[in-house]
C-alpha cells in the first residue's frame, strides 16, 4: 500500500491515475485540481466558445470514473508548495497533504506579456480554462468586437469561436503570417485567406503597446498609434509551465521541470508529466517542453507505471498539431522551418486545391512535414520520424497522392503481422 | 477474438472490399441506394498498391493504440472485452489527432462529416462484408492466435 498523489486533473494526471489504477487496486491514489471541475480537456475548450459543443463533451472520462477507479479526487485546492524533504504539499489555505510517491501535472498557465499595460481590464483574457471560456462567453451580447492578440494555434481558435459567436474580429500578430510555430509562410497564407474571406482582419508584424478603458476594456492601442476600439481581448502568446510551486525547492528546472528518461525528476520520488514536463525533443535532440496532449497521455501513463515501480523509457516528445478552420486541415510536426541550409525540403503547393504538402529531409532522414488540405497518412510520416528511417527509396513518393503506409512496408521497424506475403 | 489478415500473393487489387465495406457502411445497405445517399459512405478499407503487390490496408485494433492516446475528446476507447478500439462518433469533434498518429495510416478524415473512418470489423454481422465480398480469399478472418502459424506462413 503506497501514497500517491498526483497534482493535476487534466491528460497527464488522468492517465497516470489509469495507469496506476490498472495495476496496483489497493494503493491510495489522490488527485488534485485548483479547478471546480471534472476530468475536461482544455484543447476542447475553443469548439466550446466557438458554440460547436455543448459544455458536457468537454469532459474526456464518464461520470463516474473517479469512484470507479477508486480515486481520491480534491477540487477547488491549489498547491502552493511541494516540500520534498517532509515528503509533504502544502496548499493555499496552509493545510497540508503527504505523500509516498508524487507526480507534478500541474499543466502551464497562458503567458500574457509582461510589459503590456491594462492586463487587468474587464474584457482581457488568455484562453485556457472553461472559465475563460464561460467569462468571454458573457461578454459576447454586450460586445460587438473583439480583438486577438498572437497568431498561434489558440489564437485563431479563439478567433474562430469568437466568429461564429457574431464578433467582428482583428487579429493582431508580430510575425509577418500566423501559425508560425507550426507552417511555413505559404502554407499559413492558406489559413490567412481563408480568415479574411471571413471577414475577419490580420494585422501582420504589429503588436498592442498599451490595453486602454477605465476597468473595462475599451480599445487597444497599436504600435503604430492607431487605436481599436473592442470590448473582448483575448491574449494567445503561449503559455508558462505551472512550476511555482517548486521554487525553492532542489528539483531541477529549466523552462520546465527537468525530467530523466523515466519522467523522474531530481528527486526520486517526485515525477512530472505534460506541460509542466520538459523533456528530451526526439528530432531537434534537446530537452523542451512539447505542450501537447498525446505527448502528455504518454508521459503521464509512463510515470504512472514507473512510480509503481516499473522501469518503463519514454523515448522523447515531438513537437506536433493538428488544426482545422473552414473545413482546412493541416497536421505538422518535426521541423517545418529548417534554419540549417543543409536540409533539403521537398514541397507541393496546389493553391487552387488548398493543398500544400513539405517534406523536411537530413541527409537520408524524414524530420519534419506539413501537410494542409490532404491529411491522410500523417501518421506514417510521424512513424518514419520517430523511427529514423532510412527514406532515401521512397524519397520520391512523399509527396505523391498514391504515398501510402505499403511504400514503407520494408522501411519500418516492426514487421507487419497481418500481411502474408 | 478474430483478426483480418491479408495473403498479398491473392490480393488483386479488384477493390471489392472496398465496395462491400462502403455499402455495408451506408444507410440502406444496398450499392445503387448508397450512391445516392447524402453523405456518401466511404469504405473503411483501401487498398493500397507498392511495386507489383496490392495491401488492403484497415484498422488493427493495436493493443498498444496511439489513436486512443491522441483522442482528446474521449470518443476513441479500447475495450478490453472485445480488444477493439470503438469510437463514439456522438464525442467526436473532427480534431484529426488520431490521424496524426496512426501509424499504419489505416485511419482516414472523411472531411465532409469531420468523422474519422475506421474500421469496426462490421461488429454486428458474423463476419466482416469485405472478407465475403473478396473473390480470392486473400482476406482472411481468424482467431488472432493462429498468428504464429501465420507468421510461419511468411518464412516460406
Amino acid at each position: 500500500m503506497k501514497n500517491f498523489v498526483i497534482i493535476g486533473n487534466s491528460a497527464a494526471g488522468i492517465s497516470a491515475a489509469e495507469a496506476i489504477r490498472q495495476k496496483d487496486k489497493k494503493s491510495k491514489i489522490t488527485i488534485i485540481s485548483e479547478e471546480d471541475y471534472h476530468s475536461y480537456c482544455r484543447c476542447l475548450i475553443s469548439y466550446f466558445l466557438a458554440g460547436e459543443i455543448p459544455e458536457e463533451k468537454l469532459v474526456f472520462r464518464p461520470e463516474d470514473f473517479y469512484k470507479e477507479n477508486n480515486l481520491n479526487l480534491i477540487l477547488n485546492k491549489k498547491v502552493v508548495k511541494v516540500e520534498p524533504k517532509k515528503n509533504i504539499i502544502k496548499f493555499e489555505d496552509k493545510t497540508s497533504l503527504g505523500y509516498d510517491m508524487l507526480l507534478i501535472a500541474t499543466g502551464a498557465s497562458s503567458k500574457f506579456p509582461p510589459d503590456l499595460k491594462g492586463l487587468k481590464k474587464k474584457g482581457v483574457f488568455g484562453l485556457r480554462t472553461i472559465r475563460d471560456a464561460k467569462e468571454i462567453l458573457n461578454l459576447v451580447p454586450s460586445s460587438s468586437s473583439s480583438c486577438i492578440l498572437g497568431g498561434g494555434l489558440v489564437s485563431l481558435k479563439a478567433a474562430y469561436g469568437l466568429l461564429k459567436r457574431g464578433q467582428e474580429l482583428k487579429i493582431i500578430v508580430k510575425s509577418k503570417f500566423v501559425l508560425s510555430q507550426m507552417l511555413d509562410e505559404k502554407g499559413a497564407g492558406l489559413f490567412m485567406k481563408k480568415f479574411q474571406e471571413a471577414g475577419v482582419e490580420i494585422m501582420t508584424a504589429r503588436d498592442i503597446v498599451e490595453i486602454l478603458g477605465n476597468g473595462d476594456l475599451k480599445a487597444v492601442r497599436l504600435d503604430s498609434g492607431k487605436v481599436i476600439a473592442c470590448s473582448i481581448l483575448v491574449v494567445g502568446k503561449g503559455v508558462n509551465p505551472n512550476t511555482d510551486l517548486i521554487k525553492d525547492t532542489q528539483l531541477n528546472l529549466d523552462k520546465g521541470i527537468l525530467v530523466d528518461q523515466y519522467m523522474k525528476s531530481s528527486i526520486p520520488n517526485i515525477f512530472a508529466a505534460g506541460d509542466v514536463a520538459q523533456t528530451f525533443d526526439l528530432v531537434y535532440k534537446n530537452s523542451v517542453v512539447n505542450a501537447l496532449w498525446p505527448n502528455a497521455i504518454e508521459q503521464g501513463r509512463i510515470s504512472g507505471l514507473n512510480m509503481i515501480g516499473e522501469n518503463l523509457k519514454y523515448d522523447g516528445s515531438m513537437t506536433m498539431n493538428s488544426i482545422g478552420f473552414f473545413d482546412l486541415p493541416a497536421i505538422s510536426m518535426g521541423i517545418t522551418r529548417p534554419k540549417n541550409p543543409e536540409l533539403e525540403e521537398l514541397v507541393l503547393f496546389d493553391e487552387k486545391r488548398n493543398i500544400c504538402k513539405k517534406f523536411v529531409l537530413d541527409k537520408n532522414h524524414l524530420v519534419g512535414m506539413i501537410a494542409i488540405g490532404d491529411i491522410s497518412n500523417c501518421g506514417v510520416f510521424l512513424r518514419l520520424i520517430k523511427e529514423g528511417t532510412d527514406i532515401t527509396s521512397i524519397k520520391n513518393e512523399l509527396v505523391s497522392e498514391t504515398f501510402s503506409y505499403a511504400k514503407v512496408l520494408d522501411l519500418v521497424k516492426h514487421k507487419d503481422e497481418v500481411f502474408i506475403l | 477474438m478474430k483478426k483480418l489478415y491479408y495473403d498479398v500473393k491473392k490480393c488483386l487489387g479488384c477493390k471489392s472490399c472496398e465496395i462491400a465495406c462502403a455499402v455495408a457502411h451506408s444507410q440502406n445497405k444496398d450499392l445503387f441506394k448508397a450512391l445516392k445517399e447524402e453523405m456518401l459512405s466511404l469504405p473503411r478499407k483501401k487498398i493500397h498498391r507498392s511495386g507489383d503487390k496490392n495491401f488492403p490496408n484497415s484498422c488493427r485494433h493495436c493493443q498498444e493504440h496511439p489513436c486512443v492516446d491522441a483522442c482528446m475528446a474521449g470518443a476513441l476507447v479500447y475495450d478490453q472485452e472485445s480488444n477493439m478500439v470503438l469510437h463514439d462518433e456522438a464525442r467526436c469533434v473532427g480534431c484529426w489527432m488520431c490521424v496524426m498518429v496512426c501509424p499504419y495510416g489505416s485511419i482516414r478524415p472523411n472531411l465532409k462529416s469531420k468523422i474519422p473512418i475506421r474500421c469496426d470489423k462490421c461488429k454486428d454481422e458474423d463476419e466482416p462484408a469485405c472478407v465475403r465480398a473478396c473473390p480470392t480469399g486473400a482476406i482472411i478472418w481468424k482467431e488472432a492466435d493462429e498468428e504464429n502459424l501465420l507468421s510461419s506462413n511468411k518464412t516460406e
